[in-house]
């Protein structure tokens, strides 16, 4: 035995479940670490930081769709009094300045052409952000309009104007696809697959439907609009930034500004929200060029407006044809849909093929056949958004399954327990078979509806069941420093962006060394002191980046048993680790006296690592996904057949998540998932005029996003733990599925009230005249239908 | 974002008024800013002089005597919305103000910036048309009272001349027998369409009837066809339809960005069927909630 005096360590309980042994915290619904800070305004945001010698940027923006720049003159607001630098397409032509991570089609700012009404076509760095804008007045640019491609349909058509020379375009660092082949016209992607012979299960089949729908553009609004400080120095840059992925913004900026990773440091402050908003590269490469000009750090804050030009969710149309046996057994479903990227990929390719992932949905098909292509049009880009490509084609899907079951005289759950997958089945050929039991949630949503009861008029109910192929590449690192007076550092580059991800991360360190949640801190994203994460998005980090933090505190663990087995003379077997101490039996060690004991004197620390990897292969998009994240959901909704608005009288989300670690973030993400979702499916719509591509609605004015007041009146949400996750203790990811389940099942319980939605949103206008063609076709004859 | 402006503060309205003149097109009235200080960031308007007339004592009072109904231009929605005076005396314009916009809107918003920008979205200019109500305006060449209906001469323009200030809003309030409903249409911002009906029975029949739309056109008006094949009748739902039917035709709309010109005539025929039968119940004395 060792000389050290045994003490008792603390005996407080460390909560309900504190007999779990390493189990202990995870489960329970901790406080979240930032509460306090964020409560008080102490936690700081990017547009909060204030650097020695900051300047302001403002951003001058061009007014059309698509034109050539004939001249710049930026003397006059160079000679503003107050002006450090103006920053236009000639002071780049000394770098490669295209970036993009998914095909590098993007100049940082417009380079003699701008393609989307709001492009960058000047920047200006002033001591205050008044007199940057003034100086912004003072820019004369002249252009030469060039015929626009607006709409899906212009970018497509024959004779359309080309954006890009697709065939010379490179790829990007991270597209993640395979081999990015050019495409034709103004396709950016194709992603396209076929199982089975289509055409022999159509022509067999006893109930085709089939129908031509359309999603529209969809604004992410978060809280606070992007906002990035750059800094200049001595071959080195420094980024402070309201960003989702600092590692893939540290490699874009690295490759243009022509320097090794190690000499730029993304720095990453809180997130007043992002959505798939912040996620890949977005104000940084022109920050840092216009804090390059300027010799000075330099702020851009988006406005509301603005971040609405510099990214969007996907509009798309779509025409899909679902076959099925009379007595209700899905046979084959085949899918074409196109969606609108804009003037410049971002995470077009990725969500085109998401999207075609999501569209055959959790069925078992005899044949299916998907083609999804992204189309570049002269409007602002689209990239991520919360549950893309699943939110894009669940809906759609769904409708479909919902009138084959009405042809087949089944209901909406006993057509979808029939056709379910089931866990282990293969759900696309060589990747991920499916990892959730799909039936049994969905039945745990019919019951939250009280499904088969009788409802009154004008009410109708709908469930929604979907995949979203989450996770992206599982490569997540972290690092954990257990200090000389016993308390825990956690570093990981996660992004706090309102999720909780900190508080989730606490629980996991926690847990695995036996400590008090208040007894770990967890460092914020800062690419020069927190290890390597890919992203944070795709539900990935606490199945991931949380693995990574559960492994460095294994690795802790196993170095606190190593210790203590030399300390007490004793096998590790016969040592545990409680309330911040090492046991056995009745004697204890705490801590601090055991690194006391292993350095020989009070200061010293012990490191664990942990690493994320993928188990086979590369990883790669074909091989995955890392889960299959469930988008499930119930609506009850009702029908004004006056004025056609629907009130949605009861959400149902059920979190097929695994293994909570927080039930009360599980239940806070799927009650803003679902919230979302109704904004997509009832009023969201960015609208371009089809001539000039302005936004007519670029204000939250006009654009109405849900608020407190559209919450439905009740709120059902239900959390599945079947510990099937790959995720710590068998979790895995959760936050978007709750949006595509929402979507979708409001369009199904609208087809369930009498209206069939082709179109979204589905705004009261729309339904009134859905519901006056249904009477009108009611009136005049009977569906197309083989049967 | 927002240019550099100066702001006046004035202590009179006679100073606003002066304030007003000096200054000409550059100078634009501040009470409230919710409408105006938006149009400013977005850069659609810009006016280096702000005349901010909060600092103007006794413009927010709100009083009932008389059969009148006083409200001072510079009472906020909020306030609107919890006097009792107002719930007393017309509850279903405290009903109106709980439901304009968001409670940071109420609170800073006043009924007069409401009125003076003219945003044909409005919802206490359609009922005030309706209840006949009187603008009180006053500059430093005097002062003079406008019927709601004639202030609001088309989109965003008003009857106010440049050095005049709004100072009072003056509502007749309705004799016996009277009922009026408010009925909007919302799912943006401001609302889609607003109807206000305004039924006083004498006996089985209609003795006047007031039917107000606004939100659809440039500005909120009195349908007179639709009051005039209403009185003298009898009340009851086929009279309601017809009415609500001609509503719909006579009604100006104009072609916005978002809901089409006939889906926004349908909802003037929904919202006028509404509105002219629930005033008809609140007409009856012993029905709870007449006013």
């Amino acid at each position: 035995m060792s000389t050290l005096s045994h003490r008792p360590a603390s005996t407080e309980p460390m909560g309900a479940a504190q007999g779990n042994g390493a189990q202990g915290l995870v489960g329970l619904s901790a406080p979240r670490v930032d509460a306090r800070a964020k409560a008080t305004g102490e936690a700081k945001y990017a547009g909060d930081l204030q650097i020695p010698g900051l300047a302001y940027g403002k951003v001058l923006r061009s007014p059309y769709a698509h034109a050539r720049i004939v001249r710049i003159d930026a003397s006059r607001a160079q000679a503003l009094p107050g002006v450090i630098a103006v920053l236009t397409g000639d002071d780049v032509l000394d770098i490669n300045p295209y970036y993009g991570h998914a095909i590098k089609d993007r100049p940082l700012i417009a380079i003699d052409r701008v393609r989307f009404v709001g492009e960058p076509v000047a920047a200006v760095a002033a001591e205050d952000p008044q007199t940057a804008a003034e100086a912004l007045e003072l820019i004369e640019v002249e252009y030469e309009e060039l015929p626009a491609a607006i709409t899906l349909d212009a970018a497509l058509a024959e004779d359309a104007p080309r954006l890009h020379v697709t065939e010379l375009l490179k790829p990007g660092l991270f597209h993640g696809l395979g081999e990015l082949k050019p495409q034709p016209g103004n396709i950016c992607y194709h992603h396209a697959f076929a199982r089975g012979d289509v055409e022999e299960a159509f022509a067999k089949a006893d109930i085709v439907v089939e129908g031509e729908y359309h999603f529209p553009a969809v604004y992410q609004y978060s809280m606070e609009p992007h906002t990035t400080i750059a800094q200049w120095g001595d071959g080195e840059i420094t980024v402070w930034s309201s960003c989702q992925h600092p590692f893939l913004v540290r490699a874009e900026i690295a490759d243009l500004f022509g320097l090794p990773v190690a000499n730029v440091r993304i720095v990453v402050p809180y997130l007043g929200g992002g959505f798939g908003s912040k996620s890949y590269t977005k104000l940084e490469p022109l920050t840092v060029a216009l804090a390059r000009k300027a010799r000075r750090p330099v702020r851009i804050a988006n406005t509301v407006d603005e971040a609405m030009v510099t990214t969007r969710r996907h509009g798309m149309k779509a025409w899909m044809r679902t076959a099925a046996s009379a007595d209700g057994r899905l046979l084959a479903r085949e899918v074409r849909c196109w969606f609108d990227t804009g003037a410049y990929a971002d995470n077009g390719p990725r969500v085109v093929a998401t999207g075609a992932d999501a569209a055959p949905g959790p069925y078992r098909w005899e044949a299916v056949k998907v083609d999804s292509w992204g189309v570049y049009t002269n409007t602002s880009p689209a990239g991520s958004y919360r549950a893309f490509g699943a939110t894009h084609l669940q809906w759609i899907g769904e409708a479909q399954v919902d009138e084959i079951a009405r042809r087949c005289g089944l209901d909406a759950l006993q057509i979808r327990e029939r056709n379910l997958l089931r866990p282990g089945e293969a759900v696309r050929p060589g990747g991920k078979p499916l990892d959730a039991d799909l039936i049994g949630d969905i039945q745990k949503v019919a019951a939250a509806l009280d499904w088969g009861t009788p409802k009154p008029a004008n009410v109708g109910r709908g469930l929604s069941v979907g995949l979203l192929a989450a996770g992206a590449h599982p490569v997540s690192t972290a690092f954990a420093r257990l200090e000389a007076d016993g308390t825990a550092t956690l570093y990981v580059s996660s992004t706090e962006v309102g999720q909780g991800v900190r508080t989730v991360f606490s629980q996991i360190l926690a847990t695995e060394l036996a400590l008090p949640v208040e007894r770990v801190r967890v460092q914020g994203g800062d690419t020069l002191v927190t290890p390597y994460d890919r992203s944070t998005g795709a539900s990935r980090s606490t199945t991931l980046a949380g693995l990574a933090v559960q492994r460095a505190g294994q690795e802790l663990r196993a170095k606190l048993l190593e210790i203590a087995a030399r300390v007490f003379g004793l096998p590790e077997e016969a040592i545990e680790l409680r309330d911040g101490a090492v046991w056995h039996e009745g004697e204890s060690i705490s801590y601090p006296d055991l690194i006391r004991a292993h350095f020989g004197m009070v200061g010293g620390e012990l490191i664990g690592r942990g690493e994320v990897r993928p188990e086979k292969g590369t990883g790669s998009y074909a091989e995955g996904p890392v889960f299959w994240e469930v988008c499930i959901g119930g609506a009850e909704v009702e029908v004004d057949p006056d004025t056609g608005k629907v009130t949605v009288r009861k959400a149902v989300s059920v979190a097929d998540v695994g293994k909570a670690i927080n039930p009360r973030l599980v239940k806070a993400q799927e009650m803003g998932g679902w919230l979302q979702g109704l904004g997509n499916a009832l009023f969201e719509e960015m609208i371009y005029d089809e001539q000039t591509g302005q936004i007519l609605n670029a204000t939250l004015f006009d654009y109405h996003v849900p608020t407190i007041a559209d919450l439905p009146a009740s709120f059902v949400s239900t959390i599945v733990e079947n510990e099937d996750g790959p995720g710590p203790y068998g979790a895995k990811g959760v936050g978007e599925g709750a949006l595509a389940g929402a979507t979708a099942a409001i369009v199904t319980a609208l087809y369930d009230a009498g209206v069939r939605v082709t179109e979204l949103p589905a705004t009261p206008e729309r339904v009134w005249r859905w519901l006056r063609e249904r009477d009108s076709a009611a009136a005049g004859g009977a569906q197309s239908a083989r049967e | 974002m927002l240019r550099r402006f100066v702001i006046h503060e004035p202590r009179a309205v006679e100073e606003a008024s002066a304030l007003l003149e000096a200054h000409g097109p550059e100078a634009a009235i501040y009470a409230g800013g919710t409408e105006l200080l938006v149009v400013m960031k977005e850069g659609l308007a810009h006016f280096p002089h702000l005349i901010n007339i909060k600092t103007i004592p006794g413009l927010d009072t709100i009083e009932a005597s008389d059969g009148m109904l006083r409200i001072g231009a510079l009472a906020t929605h909020r306030a609107i919305e919890r006097s009792p005076v107002v719930r007393d005396a017309a509850p279903v314009l405290a009903e109106l103000e709980a439901q304009i916009a968001n409670i940071r809107v109420r609170s800073t918003g006043t009924i007069g910036g409401n009125l003076c920008f003219a945003e044909p979205h409005s919802d206490p200019a359609t009922l005030l048309v309706a209840w006949d109500a009187t603008l009180r305006l006053t500059s430093r060449r005097g002062t003079r009272d406008i019927p709601a209906e004639s202030f609001f001469t088309g989109l965003l323009e008003t009857a106010r001349e440049h050095d005049e200030v709004l100072t009072e809003i003056r509502i007749p309030l309705p004799p016996a027998r009277a009922g009026t409903a408010y009925e909007r249409f919302k799912t943006h911002e401001r609302p889609t369409a607003t109807v206000a009906a305004v039924v006083r029975l004498n006996g089985g029949t209609i003795e006047e009837a007031r039917l107000a739309v606004g939100s659809v056109g440039p500005r909120p008006h009195r349908l007179r066809g639709v009051e005039a094949m209403l009185t003298g009748q009898r009340p009851d739902a086929d009279l309601f339809a017809a009415a609500a039917e001609r509503a719909a035709a006579d009604a100006e709309v104009i072609e916005e960005r978002f809901e089409s010109v006939d889906y926004k005539r349908h909802l003037v025929q929904v919202l006028s069927a509404r509105a002219l039968a629930t005033a008809t119940q609140r007409a009856h004395p012993r029905e709870t909630g007449g006013d």
